[in-house]
């Protein structure tokens, strides 16, 4: 067939021309719009793009670093890392393996002519299965006692009917895993050396199962050794409350910004998890002690696991700490507390300090009861917490605790009397079996009286009578500023860079009793609505009752300042050898050589033939003061027993302060209580050989 | 031409049958096939062996009467120093002997030794893989420890009728726990085969060596084994600790490399450790029911 001759292929009319020019420009356009996008995307765009297309197909594996270990100011370890060794299951290696097991159990559902098939469900239940069956293979080689007695299972039942708890798959971490931390591994067993709660027998058993495992198990396979480390504490529940404890952490660790791969938004990151510091120095000192994270770029498929590993960087440990306690007199002061019980064979609730007289350091902080901070250096289970919760063991009494100080306190009385010169170091005062304040008689704790008593006697004896006749010729105001210049109500543990700085400080040990510390006076009692001041709080004040509350780190660090002829003592729980003794705030105490020395006479005579007299250790002068103070437990009064001092009283290195809450029921008296106690810290100190340098009193 | 092409085709699917047909068939005629193909093989590793037994003769008989009088001469001095520590050891072993007796202990025998020539390294796996000229039918079975005198030279990785495959120490399959020499509170270390490179000195990686643990003064500090994991008995030598222990920046523990004691490229005759009782590890291996 021919086209007709007068057939019109271009167009003639100027509307035609018109009409296929602006199809021309049209397609132009839609041309260079597409040709220019290209352009874009490919010259401009294009480093964006890659780097989206490179950030969808990688991620980045942090790994936390290992904590930096803590000692003692002699150098033993007081915290440190262990090697953890863990079994992981590689779930991209056992795809295979799971899937074969979904497709028999879908089989199985089918056969049982199911209606509706939960695959979901299916394919769960075909992971447990598979994981389950490694994780006997593990049990199997690694627990030498059960399969010596296990009975051999029957034909194609490879799987225990009922095994305990850490032998089987946990759903629910399962679960967790596939949805937070897909692409890594798989935790069969947490620690190998310690698998389970009846497992180890004893510390080799822990060692054996860990040997077994890397001797007998393939090293080959879907199912890997994995080591890292883990914070433990080889002393367990000594110091606790000064170590304090670890827990977990998810937070990205600070350094993370630092890592030029992981500054884009769109890069995946997972983390594993940390352990951050929870309590005690662990915590106060956690930007110290956790060192910076490693970080590891891998390609992932497109199931979302590891790949291959593209870079990687190694974790930096923290840096680590000296203590300034010292481990032998720790162990020593806790051991000696622990043997302070109730009638019922129940340690009672304690603490005591020891501070080195001129630098302040803390050579023991102990408090009672005490904790395991292993058992709690990860996740806390409920049972753990409510166990230390219920015997009251968070509370740090040491720096925490908030006690009245009882006639401790009598010293401050007597130089408040003194500085203000309504008394002298050799005035005698008439003792009798009770003094009368208002209408009311404040008994002496002798029933006859001590007589004639002066400053020196009154600090062997404890005489109340001398006190509350002080005490109120020096008044309220007087007593309270004594307390407060020596610092009762100052926060401690706040430690700078130099005792001259003002700038910022740092808080040693977190939660200190500052907010409580109470040093009484006429505005406090108007502030908390209890009326008017009157001459029977005064009274009370001066033997150290009444609303005043310190805590014993306060009284040791008063105990120091008095024995350098001071009035403040900065304790610290840092070892520095570099310290030069001087003390932030700290001022000459403002007695002339005979007060002073008839208060360290009175001190020395406590321990020689007064109430102190159980802690006298032959051929080591001690100066120290007991007291016994009352105080309200579930409503009912009760006794605190405390001593405070410092020794040699000739030459003082080092001071203390022993606290222990009586009960209701038992006979809990100042030096009977707490002197054995001071007796074997300073045996054990005497016995350290460690002398620091020392200036004689002054 | 097309006589050529058709015999092209032909060939190419009968490789696509061959390898179809393999895919498909089931596991256990593939496992029966290789062994088989092992057996196929065992008598030319044999002969292998025995060959080198054979020229090493020669070559020794090939010696001048000087050369012979000398080695022998230095054999006898050996003899004697051997035949000293040999008394020394025998005076041990009745002390041993009768200190059992007194505490009444009966020690039960835990391994069986067998000994066996090297018949061939196995190439495949980089030089890591030695051939053993004993199998199933003289009582080896996977998983047992290979020694040379007090030395570990691996362990036995597959077992066949008349031969049996040992992974070498320094092979990245072989793993097991040790003591370190001067490591007063003996905690275990890891040692690992290292994969080599190419033909470079084939080494083991020892790790998780604790932070404050310092080598002896003087000597390379000697790696033995803890007998622990329930396969390699106590005190056997792995080898030494390479220079120092290096840290590493993850912190607490360090690195090291294992020195091999014995020449593991030059081994003619080692023997097998066979577990009197059956190891967990074995039975894995073996892929029995456990529970």
């Amino acid at each position: 067939m021919r086209e007709p001759a007068d057939t019109k292929v271009l167009p003639s009319t100027p509307v035609e021309k018109l009409r296929l020019y602006a199809v021309f420009a049209l397609f132009s356009l839609g041309f260079l719009y597409v040709v220019g996008g290209l352009a874009y995307r490919q010259l401009i765009q294009s480093n964006d793009l890659k780097e989206q297309s490179d950030n969808q197909s990688r991620r980045i594996v942090l790994r936390p670093p290992a904590r930096g270990r803590i000692y003692d100011r002699n150098g033993f370890v007081l915290v440190d890392n262990r090697a953890r060794w863990s079994v992981k299951a590689d779930l991209a290696a056992l795809q295979k393996e799971i899937r074969v097991e979904y497709l028999r159990l879908l089989a199985a559902e089918r056969a049982r002519q199911a209606v509706q098939v939960d695959t979901e469900r299916v394919m769960e239940l075909a992971r447990v299965n598979v994981l389950q069956g490694w994780l006997n293979k593990v049990w199997f080689v690694i627990d030498e006692d059960q399969r010596k007695s296990a009975r051999k299972p029957a034909p194609g039942k490879a799987t225990p009917l009922d095994p305990p708890g850490e032998r089987k798959v946990n759903i629910e971490e399962l679960r967790k895993h596939l949805r937070e931390r897909r692409a890594l591994p798989f935790t069969l067993v947490a620690d190998l050396a310690f698998p389970a709660a009846n497992l180890p027998a004893g510390p080799d058993e822990g060692v054996k199962a860990v040997a077994r495992f890397i001797e007998q198990f393939p090293v080959e396979g879907p199912i890997r050794l994995e080591s890292d480390i883990i914070r433990t504490y080889p002393h367990g529940g000594m110091a606790a409350h000064v170590l304090g404890y670890v827990k977990d952490s998810d937070e990205l660790p600070p350094n993370v910004e630092d890592i030029a791969e992981v500054r884009s938004e769109t890069l995946q990151k997972l983390r594993q998890t940390g352990k951050t510091g929870a309590a005690g120095v662990e915590l106060s000192f956690n930007h110290v002690l956790k060192g910076l994270s490693g970080w590891e770029l891998w390609t992932k498929t497109s199931s979302g696991y590891n790949q291959t590993r593209l870079k990687y960087s190694e974790p930096v440990q923290g840096s680590n700490i000296a203590l300034s306690l010292d481990l032998r007199i720790q162990r020593t002061t806790e051991r000696a507390l622990a043997e302070i019980k109730d009638t019922q064979g129940v340690p009672l609730p304690a603490a005591a300090v020891m501070l080195d007289v001129h630098t302040g350091e803390i050579l023991a902080l102990a408090s009672q009861p005490t904790f395991d901070p292993n058992r709690l250096a990860g996740r806390i289970t409920a049972a753990d917490y409510d166990e230390v919760e219920k015997s009251g063991a968070w509370l740090n009494r040491a720096t925490q605790g908030l006690y009245p100080p009882g006639s401790t306190f009598k010293i401050i009385t007597a130089m408040a009397g003194m500085r203000r010169k309504v008394v002298d170091w050799d005035d005698i005062l008439e003792c009798g079996a009770f003094y009368r304040v208002g209408d009311r008689d404040f008994p002496e704790h002798e029933p006859v009286g001590y007589g004639d008593v002066d400053l020196d006697k009154m600090l062997a004896i404890s005489c109340n009578v001398w006190n509350y006749q002080v005490g109120l010729r020096a008044g309220p105001d007087a007593l309270a500023a004594e307390a407060r210049r020596f610092g009762l109500d100052a926060p401690l543990l706040e430690s700078s860079a130099s005792p001259d700085a003002d700038g910022p400080t740092i808080t040693e040990l977190p939660y200190p009793a500052s907010r409580g510390l109470v040093v009484p006076d006429r505005d406090y009692k108007l502030r908390i609505k209890a009326g008017p001041w009157q001459d029977g709080d005064t009274a009370n004040f001066s033997i150290g009752q009444g609303y005043l509350l310190t805590s014993p780190l306060h009284m040791a660090a008063f105990a120091a300042s008095l024995a350098r002829g001071e009035t403040r003592t900065v304790p610290t729980i840092i070892h520095d050898p570099s310290r030069d003794g001087r003390h932030r705030g700290s001022t000459p105490i403002g007695l002339n050589k005979a007060q002073l020395d008839a208060i360290r006479g009175g001190m020395v005579r406590c321990v020689e033939e007064g109430t102190g007299r159980s802690a006298r250790i032959p051929g080591l002068p001690i100066a120290a003061k007991t007291g016994t103070s009352e105080y309200f437990k579930n409503r009912e009064k009760a006794h605190l027993a405390w001593m405070i001092g410092y020794a040699p009283a000739d030459r003082p290195v080092v001071a203390f302060c022993v606290l222990v809450e009586g009960q209701l029921d038992t006979n809990t008296w100042g030096g009977k209580t707490a002197g054995p106690v001071v007796k074997q810290m300073l045996e054990t100190w005497a016995g350290t050989g460690e002398q620091p340098a020392a200036e004689p009193a002054r | 031409m097309d006589q050529n092409r058709q015999g092209a085709r032909a060939s190419y699917v009968a490789l696509a049958v061959f390898v179809a047909a393999w895919i498909l068939l089931p596991s256990a005629v593939r496992r029966f096939n290789r062994e088989a193909f092992v057996e196929f093989q065992a008598p030319a590793l044999h002969l292998a062996g025995k060959s080198r037994d054979l020229a090493t003769f020669w070559e020794k008989k090939s010696r001048s009467t000087e050369e012979l009088v000398a080695a022998g001469r230095d054999l006898a001095r050996i003899n004697a120093a051997l035949e000293l520590k040999l008394k020394g050891l025998e005076d041990i072993r009745r002390e041993n002997q009768r200190l059992r007796e007194v505490t009444r202990y009966n020690v039960p025998a835990e391994y069986l030794s067998v000994v066996a020539r090297v018949a061939t390294r196995d190439s495949s796996s980089w030089w890591q893989r030695i051939v053993i000229r004993k199998g199933r039918n003289d009582g080896i079975r996977p998983g047992a420890p290979v020694v040379f005198g007090d030395t570990v030279v691996g362990r036995v990785t597959a077992v066949h009728l008349t031969t049996s495959e040992v992974d070498l120490v320094t092979s990245p399959g072989f793993r097991c726990t040790a003591y370190l020499e001067g490591d007063d509170q003996s905690r275990i270390v890891l040692v690992n085969g290292v994969a080599a490179h190419s033909l470079g000195t084939a080494k083991a990686r020892v790790s998780v060596i604790p932070y404050d643990y310092l080598l002896p003064a003087g000597t390379p500090a000697r790696v033995t084994t803890t007998g622990m994991g329930g396969v390699f008995p106590s005190g056997l030598t792995l080898g030494y600790l390479d220079g120092g222990a290096y840290a590493t920046q993850v912190g607490n523990f360090k690195e090291s490399l294992l020195v091999p004691s014995r020449d593991l490229y030059n081994l003619q005759e080692v023997s097998v450790l066979v577990p009197l009782i059956q190891t967990p590890g074995e039975a894995l291996m073996q892929g029995e029911q456990f529970q």
